[in-house]
């Protein structure tokens, strides 16, 4: 006993001489000025830091700051903020380009000056070759196949030639996207191929990750040798904190200088707060109440119109949401170029809800499965106050709970009888929005609606370069979509950005990713 | 020594079934991890390469096989969801937990011993009261609840706690690595910087973390005591006159000791699974939180690993338990 006291000693007087220099014996760590230094809060950490196989706000987050694009897009200001303009595409690596006459083919020419952050430059090869690994991912594969990409060859060095299988118009909208960042492929060789990516970056972009550790904390530090203009941020730390009201409270604390995913319900405490900005701006992510259109008796429009009239829509909107989202008058968001609400009719009104009810043979009302996913607060409050007003006309609820992972699976099935989802169409276009959803086709039609009038319209729309001829034909299907009411809509959701005073620069996008280059810190 | 390979040899039928058990549960439970993987916008051919390349789409019993080959040769899978292997996951989180359930363990044995040997010794008097209030609230607070209530008054109202945000504060580098826990390597390297600020981190969620088993510590003692001071070597003890302290500390505390081993042992695993809460309410950088992710996540082997692990804890916390009652008395050992 006494000896192993004595060595214990022993060992720890070794270690105290030994280590004179500890980790914190530099009496200015951490003294870095907090000026051009941001810590984020964030609700979860992200899954992969591969731009193709990126899905979720946070892994998304990283791969913008770490990546370039060919193209992106175009910032306008609204109302004095300022905000992405979707459908105009702007130079980023690629500094011009060309469409053949036909619409079927486009060369890029490279800037010359645009590096990877290890010095390498960025060439016609890392072009061709990042396409190479997009088209070979799990995740954005099925976007390659939507741009319509038939091949994609280098002309010269500074060159590369998309041709595509017929023309397409969400090709220019789709190549801005996080996906189709170019990476250092030649440098992911040398690390044993693409699974290194999940991990590691090998991008040009304005921020190098300098740790990821997707249950605490992650770290970006400013590209010194970026090619474009210089980050004004030195550092930016990003918290995955789960819990709502901690994000609510460090940023009230300024420990925080901005905060994601506010809850409604504490919007207001913090618009009071001293020092503390709200910005919630409309985006494209809407929410939908969608009924199985192969399952009694929703099969009917008339009783699908019916359910749309027994929402209780200004509940929902200042109640639940308490004022972070608008109204929902068509299945495309109103922020997306091509939005209409032709044919849009619903609002709160029983008596029609009745009479249409009568219509369809059901006037004594009917009963009904309703699947809730977990996950979403506002979800379970909306699928409350919708039973409540649907008893009023005789119709019941049966509402049915599920985790998240097993709701995303029973979807799949399409045997859902009704549920609510929500939706963000990463692509700004009612093409990607209509084809994935509402299209006989769609791989989340998970409705089963089909109309032979939406497909032929959307089908046409997709080869029409024509931006009005196209809208023309969005219309149209929108409005077929309005009438017939697959889904009832309940709102689009804000966008929520909540920050200390004094953080300038950010830009709203529909895709609700942070753009950390474009923020500064003024105090 | 022979007690201790008797009860390794009893254990691992134990740790096989749990292996079992959590395998065959994670994956017949519905909720498919390629789809969460894809995310919802992706098509059925993009869920059914990942299921593939997971080797999902094979056959229960063959992924079973595997798992348990990889397992003999040390490796505990690859989390999708960080993209790291799990051994190396745990590898650079286990120590946060180790140190918090250990801290948290230290405060309710020296919380919780004397609380229950105070109440013992004045049965039904005010203090006696107030401990079984106590121990009442502690054992049936909500742990989470607990913890957003301490961030909000300790961080939020008052400003005694630092920010719920890891270890040590924003700004002050972690101790040079020894042993992983922040409070033992920064004594070893003289880094008193680290050391307050990590002391400071590690006492709040500490402190909701013990108050359970301070609670449930306290009633065992308690009682333990209370059957002890009602035999007669206790009442031969105070009627030769000896101090009450005396009495108390070395004649009826001694006796009643390996009860309060047992049930602090059992703690220690308690402690383990109340870290999953604590670590997500404060953004504690252990296993705990690690775990939650996965769950939500659907990514198995974490899940896995940290059931095995949490299993493995558990039984040496009882090996330890029994080997520091045979110490105490003789008699268990031959049992």
């Amino acid at each position: 006993m006494k000896r192993t006291v004595l060595a214990l000693a022993a060992a720890a007087a070794l270690a105290v001489s030994g280590c004179a220099a500890n980790a914190n014996s530099n009496s200015n760590s951490g003294a870095e000025d907090a000026g051009d230094t941001l810590v984020a809060a964030y609700s979860e950490g992200g899954k992969t830091l591969d731009p193709a196989e990126a899905n979720d706000v946070t892994s998304d987050t990283f791969v913008v700051a770490a990546y370039d694009q060919l193209v992106t897009y175009a910032r306008t200001e609204d109302g004095g903020k300022p905000k992405a303009k979707t459908d105009q595409i702007v130079p980023m690596l690629a500094e011009s380009w060309k469409a053949s006459a036909n619409n079927t083919s486009y060369t890029f020419k490279l800037r010359a000056d645009a590096k990877f952050q290890d010095g390498a430059p960025v060439t016609a090869d890392a072009v061709v070759k990042s396409f190479d690994h997009i088209k070979a991912s799990s995740s954005a594969s099925f976007l390659y196949k939507m741009a319509g990409i038939a091949k994609v060859t280098k002309v010269d060095e500074q060159n590369v030639k998309i041709d595509l299988t017929a023309p397409n118009h969400l090709f220019l909208q789709i190549l801005p996207m996080y996906s189709f960042s170019i990476i250092d492929m030649d440098k992911v060789a040398q690390n044993g191929g693409p699974k290194w990516l999940a991990t590691n970056t090998a991008g040009s972009g304005p921020y190098k990750i300098t740790k990821w550790d997707p249950s605490t904390e992650a770290a970006m530090a400013r590209n010194d040798s970026y090619w474009g203009d210089k980050p004004k941020l030195r550092q930016v730390n990003v918290k995955f904190i789960a819990e709502a009201s901690n994000r609510v409270q460090l940023l009230k604390k300024g420990e925080v200088g901005l905060a994601l995913e506010v809850p409604p319900k504490d919007v207001q405490s913090l618009k009071a707060a001293d020092g503390v900005t709200i910005d919630s701006r409309a985006g494209n992510k809407i929410l939908f109440f969608a009924m199985n259109n192969q399952i009694k008796p929703f099969d009917d429009p008339r009783i699908r119109q019916a359910v749309s009239y027994a929402i209780p829509y200004d509940k929902l909107l200042n109640d639940v949401m308490k004022g972070q989202a608008s109204p929902m008058k068509s299945s495309v968001a109103s922020s997306t170029p091509g939005f209409s609400d032709a044919g849009y009719t619903y609002s709160h009104d029983l008596d029609k809800a009745r009479a249409l009810l009568a219509q369809a043979g059901l006037p004594q009302g009917f009963s009904f499965d309703f699947t809730l996913g977990s996950g979403f607060d506002d979800w379970n409050d909306d699928a409350v106050l919708i039973q409540a007003e649907l008893a009023k006309i005789g119709v019941k609820m049966n509402i049915k709970k599920m985790a998240r992972p097993q709701f995303l699976e029973a979807l799949e099935t399409k045997k859902v009888q009704s549920y609510i989802t929500r939706w963000t169409s990463f692509v700004n276009d009612p093409g990607y929005h209509l084809g994935l959803l509402l299209t006989s086709q769609g791989s989340s039609n998970y409705a089963n609606f089909s109309d032979p009038v939406v497909d032929k319209a959307w089908q046409q729309a997709s080869t029409e370069p024509d931006v009005a001829k196209r809208n023309k034909l969005y219309d149209a299907a929108q409005q077929e979509i309005n009438t017939k009411a697959p889904w009832a809509y309940l709102y689009e959701y804000n966008i929520v950005v909540a920050h200390r005073a004094g953080l300038d620069g950010y830009t709203s996008y529909p895709d609700g990713i942070v753009r950390f280059f474009q923020l500064s810190v003024t105090k | 020594m022979n007690l201790v390979l008797r009860r390794v040899a009893a254990m691992l039928p134990a740790l096989i079934g749990v292996v079992v058990c959590i395998f065959v549960l994670t994956r017949v439970l519905p909720g498919d991890p390629a789809r969460t993987l894809a995310g919802d916008q992706a098509d059925p051919s993009v869920v059914a390469k990942i299921r593939t390349d997971m080797g999902l789409d094979q056959p229960l019993h063959l992924q079973l096989v595997r798992y348990f080959t990889d397992l003999l040769h040390g490796n505990l899978g690859f989390a999708w969801h960080t993209g790291h292997s799990v051994a190396s996951d745990f590898a650079s989180r286990l120590p946060a937990t180790v140190e918090l359930a250990l801290v948290a363990l230290l405060i309710a044995l020296l919380a919780g011993i004397p609380l229950g040997v105070i109440s013992a010794t004045r049965r039904d008097r005010p203090v006696d009261h107030a401990g079984r209030v106590f121990s009442l609230l502690g054992a049936s607070m909500p742990l989470f609840w607990l913890g957003l209530m301490v961030i909000v008054v300790f961080y939020n109202k008052l400003g005694w706690a630092p920010a719920p945000l890891g270890r040590v504060a924003e700004g002050i580098n972690p101790p040079t690595g020894i042993t992983g826990l922040y409070l033992v390597d920064s004594l070893l390297t003289g880094d008193f910087v680290a050391f307050r600020s990590a002391l400071s981190h590690i006492i709040w969620p500490a402190l909701c973390l013990a108050t359970g088993s301070t609670a449930i510590i306290a009633r065992m003692t308690r009682s333990a005591m209370l059957e002890v001071i009602g035999q007669d070597y206790v009442r031969t003890a105070v009627s030769k006159g000896l101090k009450p302290s005396v009495v108390t500390l070395k004649h009826a505390l001694r006796n009643a000791a390996p009860v309060i081993v047992t049930i602090s042992g059992l703690q220690f695993g308690q402690l383990m699974g109340g870290a999953v809460i604590t670590e997500t309410v404060f953004t504690w950088p252990g296993i705990g939180s690690y775990v939650v992710q996965s769950v939500l996540a659907t990514d198995y082997a974490p899940v896995q690993a940290f059931t095995l692990v949490a299993a493995v804890v558990y039984l040496a916390a009882n090996l330890v338990v029994d080997l520091v009652n045979a110490r105490l008395d003789p008699r268990i050992a031959d049992a």
